[in-house]
């Protein structure tokens, strides 16, 4: 579905993404595009949804370039990060005319734009200017727009961006349940939490560069030589004379009721932590990993390219 | 997968689309700029007369080509234009737009045609308005015809400059108001490079004769009122295509710049 080959944006004399290689396969499923700000996510949105043409090598959506090629456009959506839409017009109107843009007419088109507006829960404050709105509404009216046409590929960048905490839930809701219906979704992000509740699927960008690509547990393999910290609770003497022999500790610390331990390759230590504890071994209460999540991950990777 | 819309349900769809910007605040200050003058004359000459003077119908040819033609067009190009195609690249709504799989060279027309459209309605209001002065009826098909026509070549003119330049309304008032008045000192066939010049020839009247006071000026030349009307929508066609063209094959990212010329 999605083919990168050596694709490179620039700005003038400034490099926004350096040659970059990857491909998505056809089918649905969410994919998350993880770096921080100026990292090269919307620059690579931008080649996608064929706003930009790669200034080298080259890039296929569904077989064919995607700079003002009809065919492909006709295939995908995007919601640009942001809060812009046209100034003094209704949803609705605005939304029957991209409906007409993206090849809509008759009865089709209302039927579109019922459904879209339906999907995004806004069927029933379509009929308001968009000044008369809030954030959140004109978020799920950019959604709208970019459903309208029922794309098989579907590219948000930046989209949590300004929603409140409902209404974030219920945008990763949507986005579940298009991917499970078979849209395959690119959603951006520099916070990575929001990515990690939305997919397990990640590329990660940093300064231009495609950093990794897989998994989050995948890319967490790449980290082994990286300590990871975990705080043992229980009887801290205990536990640190345990932790001391075993082979993969790297650091030490101790707190009134818990030690904390760097060590490599969590995934040899932790059964064996683990099956310790269970035999009485040691007096461990609870394990805490400080940093397994994925902005450990994040920064252990943007660390090593700085 | 929807086929891509032709190029007319594209102008349909962003003229329709688009069409109720023109009842806010920039479409009525596009129909002031017409009623205005037209009204505070209509106002003028009428206490002129309750007072027993009488008004010259000559008064009525004045305000058409030194007020509206010389003036307010412009003006209302000036207005109105930005609110075309180059509101998207500056509000950063184009690529909303161009993620279509509609043509987008039929964008800058498509949103252009509601002001077109609007504009045109006033200045028809207006030189009805204006004929209640007085005048030969006989000229009112050309003053209408002149100043539809040249509304419509210079509402093309302003979209396309606000296209390739980034300051298009800074390069469109020098035109205006420097090049169109400063030309009547050059050669006189550079007088056919000017809206007045052939709104002068479709109105078959002048806002003045050259005179000999007028040591610069060279001799008027005169253009038969159909070509001077094919001339006004030859040239309006060839700067929206122009405009259509320039925005097909530039690429415009999410913020906007790359269009810029």
């Amino acid at each position: 579905m999605i083919s990168l080959d050596r694709a490179s944006l620039r700005y003038g004399p400034i490099l926004g993404l350096s040659p970059t290689t990857f491909e998505l396969p056809d089918g649905g499923g969410i994919t998350g595009l993880l770096g921080p700000n100026g990292a090269g996510k919307s620059s690579l949105l931008q080649l996608l949804s064929g706003l930009l043409p790669p200034s080298g090598g080259e890039v296929r959506i569904f077989g064919e370039a995607p700079f003002r090629n009809p065919a492909v456009l006709a295939r995908l959506g995007l919601v640009p990060e942001g809060d812009r839409l046209p100034t003094g017009l209704r949803a609705d109107r605005w939304l029957r005319m991209m409906g007409e843009l993206s090849g809509l007419s008759g009865e089709a088109l209302q039927a579109a734009v019922a459904l879209a507006l339906q999907t995004v829960g806004m069927a029933d404050r379509a009929h308001l200017t968009f000044a008369r709105m809030s954030k959140g509404m004109r978020q799920r009216i950019r959604l709208a727009q970019a459903l309208l046409h029922g794309p098989e590929l579907l590219i948000l960048d930046e989209p949590f961006n300004g929603l409140d905490p409902e209404a974030r839930l219920t945008l990763m809701a949507l986005l579940r349940d298009l991917a499970e219906k078979g849209t395959r979704i690119l959603v951006s992000s520099h916070i990575l939490g929001e990515i990690a509740q939305l997919t397990d699927r990640i590329l990660l960008l940093f300064r231009g560069r495609l950093l990794a690509e897989g998994t989050v547990t995948e890319i967490r393999q790449l980290l082994d030589r990286h300590p990871v910290e975990l705080r043992l609770t229980g009887e801290a003497q205990a536990l640190a004379r345990w932790a001391v022999e075993q082979p993969e500790l790297a650091a030490l610390r101790m707190e009134e009721d818990a030690v904390v331990i760097s060590v490599r390759s969590p995934r040899d230590i932790l059964p064996r932590l683990q099956k310790t504890a269970a035999e009485g071994g040691i007096p461990l209460r609870a394990l805490d990993p400080l940093d397994l999540n994925l902005d450990a991950v994040f920064q252990y990777l943007t660390k090593d390219h700085a | 997968m929807n086929a891509a819309p032709t190029p007319l349900a594209t102008l349909r769809a962003t003229a329709r689309g688009y069409a109720p910007r023109v009842l806010q605040g920039r479409g009525w200050v596009l129909a002031g700029l017409v009623l205005v003058p037209v009204a505070l004359s209509l106002l003028i000459f009428t206490l002129i007369r309750l007072k027993g003077g009488e008004a010259s119908s000559t008064e009525a040819v004045k305000v058409f080509h030194e007020v509206l033609v010389k003036m307010m067009l412009p003006i209302m190009a000036l207005v109105a234009a930005p609110a075309g195609i180059r509101e998207d690249l500056e509000q950063r709504t184009l690529p909303l737009l161009l993620v279509r799989p509609a043509p987008a060279w039929a964008l800058p027309l498509g949103k252009g045609l509601p002001w077109f459209a609007w504009g045109a309605l006033w200045l028809v209001v207006g030189v009805l308005g204006l004929q209640v002065l007085g005048g030969d009826p006989s000229l009112l098909p050309g003053r209408l015809v002149a100043l539809v026509g040249a509304w419509w070549g210079e509402l093309a003119l302003m979209t396309l400059v606000g296209l390739l330049f980034k300051r298009g309304t800074l390069w469109g008032a020098l035109y205006f108001f420097i090049w169109e008045p400063l030309v009547r000192i050059f050669p006189p066939a550079l007088q056919r490079l000017t809206f007045t010049h052939h709104i002068e020839s479709l109105a078959g009247s002048r806002a003045a004769e050259v005179g000999t006071s007028q040591l610069l000026a060279q001799e008027q030349v005169s253009t038969h009122p159909g070509l001077a009307l094919l001339a006004l929508l030859l040239f309006g066609a060839a700067c929206w295509a122009l405009a259509g063209w320039k925005l097909q094959r530039t690429p415009v990212g999410l913020a906007g710049s790359e269009g810029e010329g």
